[in-house]
């Protein structure tokens, strides 16, 4: 480990602005996230790598949660479709979730390289409104049921 | 290069460990994944259960030094895309199946 720690100290040598087709072309060969700027601090790219692999697993555990949901909790009297309603949602999240760290991954690593500041990252709003709406949907199956 | 408080400065193996460690979790997580969905659907649960492997080699990766990471996009593109196909699959699933009488325990 040398003395520079930063990918700050790298300094931006990416190109801003419209890549040329031959570059893109290029890159695309070479892997999504290899283009331009100068290698990053190692715990950087290792960083990125374990949030991508957080995402991964959050995926994951949603997509099992939506399936348990459907398949083997017992229904709702009075509600048929309840389970499909709070299931189906989380199911979809996840497959969004694991896609979406995917690309927040590259344009994390691209960031990195080219010594930039790391792009805000969506998912985190996604996962909010999304398990938020499916709470509202909970509470209304929930009381349907019980006003049967 | 003055000595640092930062024990990642000293030892930047740390942040390698717990990458590794992270690729193990998401095996396991793979691995208890597969086997929940194995109660629900058998060959749907067989084929997560045998993406466990695959997972658990890609984090040794890290450990031989191997390429990994940045290095190696296509691979970290077919887990993204691996976890969206189950969630497709399911999806499929849990639509098709009709009304699943849910699961009830033995009564003992």
């Amino acid at each position: 480990m040398t003395g520079t720690t930063g990918p700050d100290q790298g300094g931006p040598r990416g190109s801003p602005g419209p890549r040329p087709g031959g570059a893109g072309a290029a890159a695309v060969a070479g892997g999504v996230a290899r283009q331009g700027g100068t290698e990053p601090d190692a715990r950087f790219t290792f960083a990125n790598e374990r949030t991508f692999l957080a995402w991964s697993r959050t995926g994951l555990a949603l997509i099992v949660a939506g399936l348990g949901i459907v398949q083997l909790l017992p229904p709702f009297p009075g509600v048929p479709w309840g389970r499909h309603l709070i299931g189906v949602p989380l199911i979809v999240l996840g497959a969004i979730v694991a896609v979406a760290g995917y690309v927040e991954w590259v344009r994390n690593q691209r960031a990195l390289r080219s010594g930039k500041p790391v792009p805000r990252s969506f998912l985190p709003v996604i996962l909010t409104v999304t398990i938020a709406a499916i709470a509202v949907i909970s509470a209304v199956v929930l009381l349907l049921s019980a006003a049967r | 290069m003055p000595l640092s408080d930062d024990p990642e400065d000293r030892d930047p193996g740390l942040a390698e460990e717990r990458t590794r460690l992270a690729w193990v979790r998401t095996a396991i997580s793979f691995a208890a994944v597969g086997i929940a969905v194995l109660k629900v659907d058998v060959p749907l649960g067989v084929t997560v259960v045998a993406m466990v492997p695959f997972i658990w080699l890609a984090g040794r990766r890290v450990a031989w030094h191997a390429p990994h990471g940045e290095n190696q996009p296509r691979l970290l593109l077919l887990i993204a895309l691996g976890i969206a196909a189950i969630g497709v699959v399911v999806l499929v699933l849990t639509l098709t199946r009709g009304n699943s009488p849910g699961f009830h325990p033995p009564h003992g």
